[in-house]
């Protein structure tokens, strides 16, 4: 039963980085764009993401929950010492869902407009990045579990463990890789002008991407971290990472070919095999502090809780995942192809 | 003010605030779903008109439940980690289902929103009722959770670890039905007469009336079957926290001595330094009658609990005293309503409509004023009797600048969405513009 419950913890990581991802992506796609193609950029996610734009959230929310149910000790850490990229992440998010909707359904259209655009992209942009920076706190080992905290000062324990050159790294490592998502999916379901916007976009994200993928790795290995020792260490690892670099060709083949399906499977692997790669290297022990690791199997909840857990899962899962796939093929976000004459 | 009284204030102001866009987000679909059904069998599209105007709203509404809810999933821990180590094992089951039935809700809204002319209208129709439904189990799933805090059980502390858990027992703790009963009720009541009132307003302004009436009897009709059953509900609760949380019983009456027959104070002002109520209306034995159904039962007073247990007394006595004053009144008014349906004249008159406009932000008094009753009254403890609330909080200093951080947030949030809703009524009244 643990393993359902696992399986469902890194499906929920998985399709929030992808989906979530994707959203924040887009805005920061409009962030950096022209005036002009702002405007394109606009209304061409709310059509594209608009049904789904909220759904896509939600996993984070069942990511919490299976976290703290599942894995109380492991989450304790993440909440305590995490609170302030945390708290900057949820008024991130807060900012973000409010001025789309208020962009789109705003009863009247005027200067107020501005506004919305405007916090939606800036918060498209800063969400990310906090989100990366507290996943490269939890593997910067530069965390400090105590409780004494006489002895420290509050930045040692609550500022620095996020708030360095090698999180600021991660967290625009995430911020690029959503630009990079949005922008390549986008691709497909557009057509001319907006088509060659996203075309030069994803070019430009992909190579924005492996740069500071390479910079984290750079900077981790000349500041001895642990994790990307131990990543560089790790043949598995290393695979994934060399294979999603690999796909970056048939991804773009599949681009120009204009066959949306394909560009999208593509995209979600790579995902897939860098979450992967990340993961992998030192699972299960995902929180390296300046003294130890944290084993998140260990202080796991007793197995009556585990198998209700799973149990609703499997259960939310069968109403969630069949209503999920419906919405997307009836607005036709499956194979947008067949999409243009409906709309 | 301490580390742990600014926790506290932030808990207090995020929920309350969660509260009125979660109440608002569950209850409007199923005014909106039978507006929408009323369009699709007579084809007036004044109900058409109404029906997206509405959807709107609850599209605004959801998103900013939804952002808020967000935020109080993590808060739960950031700010009382130590509470989540213990319990967010025991009480994951409500918590892990409230957050399936909300993402169905989720994907219904994106239905719903987004299936104008491009579903079948009676499939489109049915998305609008699924989003409430889905709403409405998922604010019972999370008060669920909120119960056990009232009333712990499913598992065994052995050495201050929470061991033998059973999350089954714990989610139908003995106080879920009762609270959730009385939450779902006091949202419709709530909703109901805040969107009845808001367009009794409109009716006053005598804009577009014969939308506004339309709208009017669809939100009242709900606001007002719950606001005549509340009452029944709230007698239950209150037989229930009799039982099993006397002090909180106590407390809400502000009831120092513990005596048989005991009177039901109405008002009064409280001293909690001499411990007792002045300027008070008493109506004899009527409190031993409430919560025991016999007018000589024993109530426990305040003085025979310890000095630490004890919650800010006044507080909840002036909560409760609001939230059954304003909950009497939105009684009155839905008898009104009704008579109203054979009195048609009443219906005439400018002081029928004032009535309702001036009731319309009461409802949500009394849901936050109940709240204050359960959370408060619960003080000092977080997990009644198991843990209190000074032991779950987080070690991080400084949490007067997330406070004040959040409270500035919301306080723009909610600003911005009562000016969104003006507008969207101005469009609705002015729709050649």
């Amino acid at each position: 039963m643990l393993y359902v419950v696992l399986f469902f913890t890194f499906f929920s990581l998985f399709l929030y980085v992808l989906l979530g991802g994707a959203d924040f992506g887009a805005g920061i796609v409009e962030l950096f764009s022209s005036r002009e193609n702002k405007k394109l950029n606009r209304d061409t996610i709310y059509k594209v993401m608009g049904p789904v734009w909220e759904a896509n959230h939600i996993w984070l929310i069942i990511l919490i929950v299976i976290l703290w149910i599942a894995f109380p000790e492991y989450f304790n850490i993440i909440i305590i010492y995490l609170h302030i990229p945390l708290t900057l992440v949820l008024l991130g998010i807060t900012m973000r869902g409010v001025a789309f909707i208020f962009r789109h359904y705003d009863a009247i259209v005027d200067k107020s407009q501005d506004w919305y655009n405007r916090m939606f992209r800036i918060s498209s942009l800063i969400t990310p990045v906090f989100l990366g920076m507290s996943f490269g706190a939890l593997i910067s080992g530069e965390i400090m579990i105590t409780d004494d905290f006489s002895e420290t000062t509050f930045s040692e324990i609550f500022m620095h463990p996020w708030l360095n050159v090698f999180t600021f790294l991660t967290g625009l490592f995430y911020a690029s890789l959503c630009a990079f998502l949005a922008s390549t999916l986008l691709i497909g379901e557009t057509t001319g002008d907006v088509r060659r916007m996203y075309s030069r976009k994803s070019a430009v994200f992909t190579v924005v991407l492996v740069i500071i993928g390479a910079l984290v790795l750079l900077y981790g290995y000349l500041t001895d971290m642990v994790f990307v020792k131990d990543f560089l260490r790790n043949s598995l690892s290393l695979i994934a990472i060399a294979l999603s670099g690999i796909l970056l060709i048939p991804l773009w083949r599949a681009i120009r070919k204009q066959h949306s399906i394909f560009t999208r499977i593509f995209a979600g692997i790579q995902i897939l095999l860098v979450i992967f790669a990340a993961v992998n290297t030192h699972f299960p022990n995902i929180i390296i502090t300046q003294t130890s690791e944290v084993n998140m199997l260990e202080g796991v909840a007793p197995d009556e809780v585990i198998k209700v857990l799973a149990i609703s899962l499997i259960i939310g899962g069968g109403f969630i995942l069949p209503g999920l796939f419906h919405l997307m093929k009836s607005f036709n976000m499956i194979n947008p192809s067949n999409s243009t004459e409906k709309q | 003010m301490e580390n742990l009284d600014y926790a506290r204030l932030q808990m207090a102001f995020t929920l309350g605030f969660h509260i009125i866009f979660a109440c608002i987000g569950m209850v409007m679909p199923f005014f909106m779903v039978v507006a929408h059904k009323k369009w699709l069998n007579t084809r007036n599209l004044v109900y058409l008109d109404l029906t997206k105007a509405w959807l709107k709203g609850v599209a605004i509404f959801f998103v900013t439940g939804a952002v808020s809810g967000t935020a109080l999933s993590f808060e739960l821990g950031m700010l009382w980690p130590e509470f989540m180590k213990h319990a967010g094992p025991v009480i994951g089951m409500p918590f892990s289902l409230e957050g399936a039935a909300f993402f169905v809700e989720a994907i219904a809204l994106g239905f719903y929103l987004y299936g104008w002319k491009k579903l079948p209208e009676t499939f489109h129709w049915i998305t609008g009722i699924i989003i409430g439904v889905s709403g409405v189990l998922s604010g019972i799933l999370v008060v669920s959770a909120n119960a056990w805090m009232n009333a712990p059980t499913g598992f065994d502390v052995i050495n201050g670890e929470f061991v033998n858990i059973d999350p089954v027992k714990a989610f139908l703790n003995e106080a879920w039905f009762t609270q959730a009963l009385h939450m779902t009720l006091a949202a419709f009541a709530a909703t109901g007469f805040a969107v009845a009132g808001i367009h009794a307003f409109q009716i006053l302004r005598n804009k577009r009336p014969e939308l506004h009436k339309a709208a009017f009897k669809i939100a009242i009709l709900f606001g007002g079957i719950a606001a005549l059953l509340q009452p029944i509900s709230g007698d239950i609760s209150a037989k229930d926290v009799a039982e099993r949380q006397p002090i909180k019983l106590a407390a809400m009456e502000a009831h120092y001595e513990t005596e048989r027959g005991a009177p039901l104070f109405i008002g009064g002002i409280v001293d909690e330094e001499n411990k007792e109520v002045t300027n008070r209306i008493e109506i004899p034995k009527a409190l031993s009658f409430l919560a025991f159904g016999d007018f000589d039962a024993e109530v426990k007073g305040l003085n025979d609990f310890p000095e630490e247990n004890l919650p800010p007394v006044s507080i909840v006595h002036y909560a409760f005293q609001t939230m059954v004053g304003i909950g009497s009144l939105m009684m009155l008014a839905a008898v009104v309503y009704f008579i109203s349906l054979k009195k048609k004249s009443w219906m005439e008159k400018r002081k029928y409509w004032w009535l309702f406009a001036l009731l319309s932000p009461l409802g949500f008094i009394a849901v936050e004023a109940g709240w204050v009753v359960t959370e408060v009254g619960r003080q000092p403890w977080i997990v009644y009797n198991i843990m209190r609330t000074s032991e779950a909080v987080t070690p991080m200093p400084g949490l007067k600048y997330s406070f004040f951080l959040y409270l500035g947030v919301y306080i723009s949030l909610a600003i911005t969405v009562t000016w969104l809703m003006r507008r969207q009524i101005k469009v609705l009244n002015n729709p050649n513009d």
